[in-house]
């Protein structure tokens, strides 16, 4: 069966896959084979394994849903990260996270400053009122 | 008349600033690309999911959702998307007239009202303003979008609709129709009302896991914050466009003070070279 990825910044895994492993902290987990029913579920935070031959991937998902018809599995989210193993999958998506959270808060404090300095260089000018 | 350094220095001076507005310019048209590339991308996923979304609700015509509901208006939030920085021409005064205008001819006092920034420029506003504000910091917009960035506000004010804090959820925009124009736009979110659900050719029967209301109950947020992330990529190209239109005429306003400023100068030479001459020749009659 096909399995495709998709984030907002493009296709994150498109392969053939022998079975899917579908966990969220919602739903609890179940499993897609080939020739499976049509189905459609929502991620909110969780992941899929992927079996491929002897390899496993997981791919951590945020907000996600999942549709698979005609053994094409496709998963559409917002936020999706690959790794080798669950915790270090998680762990570096958590970090990318929360370094863009903390980048945003200093762009914040950046952007405030600007802002004073630019007023009280008006001021000092005389050019025009803000 | 001013003196010639003087004059040559505001020639300098304007040199460099058309030589940054050119360079602005230039950056902002690789990055409207870059975002329109985007917008173009995230259209399939934007349809996917309300493809997804009409299916379930055709084929389960009894299901009801709050979210789905209209209800009588008693209070509406307004989510305003403008830009972090300006130099960006009329792209965040639109916006911010245009709500001050709604505001003034629609509502009487601040409590019949609610506001979510998205850029730090509609923040700052809203914050001299002293207008009721959801965000209790600037939601950032910037170049590269992400979900994570305004998950939060979209959340909150999702639950705010729930527990009827707000009636209805509108935004407001630049909207892009091309490089040289723009217009603002005003889009309902909240409640979802141009959903098709009697459509008749159903894909397939899916299974719902767990359940249908499960499966809709996070779909619904799920489209909500796709549809709002398609309308910040759309207002974010806006952005650009509007930037880069005003860094290009920025450019060429800098060039013909050049040249006018260039005219003075030679002007001015003239007469001083016409000066000293005139002194020379004087001296040396004086001599004779």
């Amino acid at each position: 069966m096909n399995i495709v990825i998709v984030t907002p910044d493009g296709e994150l895994y498109n392969e053939e896959v022998n079975s899917v492993i579908i966990s969220s902290a919602n739903n609890g987990d179940y499993e897609v084979l080939k020739d499976h029913l049509p189905i459609v579920s929502t991620i909110d935070t969780g992941y899929i394994k992927l079996t491929q031959g002897k390899m496993v991937f997981y791919v951590v998902v945020i907000n996600g849903v999942v549709e698979n018809i005609n053994n094409k599995l496709t998963v559409v989210s917002q936020d999706a990260f690959i790794g080798r193993s669950k915790e270090s999958a998680f762990k570096n998506l958590n970090d990318i996270r929360s370094a863009r959270n903390e980048e945003n808060k200093k762009r914040n404090i950046e952007l405030a400053k600007a802002e004073r300095e630019l007023r009280k260089q008006i001021k000092m000018t005389g050019a025009g009122q803000l | 008349m001013a003196s010639l350094r003087e004059i040559k220095n505001r020639i300098v001076a304007t040199k460099k600033t058309s030589q940054i507005t050119r360079a602005m310019n230039m950056v902002s048209a690789a990055k409207l690309k870059r975002v329109e590339r985007k917008h173009v991308a995230f259209t399939p996923i934007k349809s996917h999911i309300r493809r997804l979304l009409e299916d379930v609700l055709s084929s389960n015509p009894e299901l009801s959702n709050p979210l789905l509901e209209k209800r009588e208006v008693k209070k509406v939030g307004y989510i305003l998307v403008t830009s972090d920085r300006g130099l960006a021409g009329p792209y965040n005064s639109n916006v911010i007239r245009y709500f001050d205008a709604l505001v003034k001819e629609k509502y009487q006092s601040k409590e019949e009202y609610i506001v979510g920034t998205i850029g730090y420029k509609g923040y700052s506003y809203c914050k001299r303003k002293k207008l009721p504000l959801l965000n209790t910091e600037s939601i950032n917009s910037r170049d590269d979008v992400k979900f994570i960035d305004f998950q939060a506000m979209s959340r909150a004010f999702i639950e705010l609709y729930l527990n009827n804090g707000v009636d209805k959820i509108v935004m407001i925009y630049a909207h892009y129709i091309n490089s040289i124009s723009q217009e603002i736009k005003e889009e309902i979110l909240l409640p979802i009302t141009d959903l098709v659900s009697d459509k008749t050719d159903l894909i397939s029967d899916y299974i719902f896991e767990p359940s249908t209301e499960e499966v809709i109950d996070q779909l619904l947020p799920i489209f909500l914050e796709n549809t709002l992330y398609g309308i910040i990529l759309d207002a974010k190209t806006s952005e650009h466009a509007a930037r880069m239109t005003a860094m290009k005429s920025a450019t060429d306003n800098a060039l013909e003070i050049i040249q006018k400023q260039n005219l003075v100068y030679n002007r001015a030479r003239q007469a001083q070279i016409t000066l000293e001459l005139n002194d020379i020749i004087g001296g040396a009659n004086a001599v004779k």
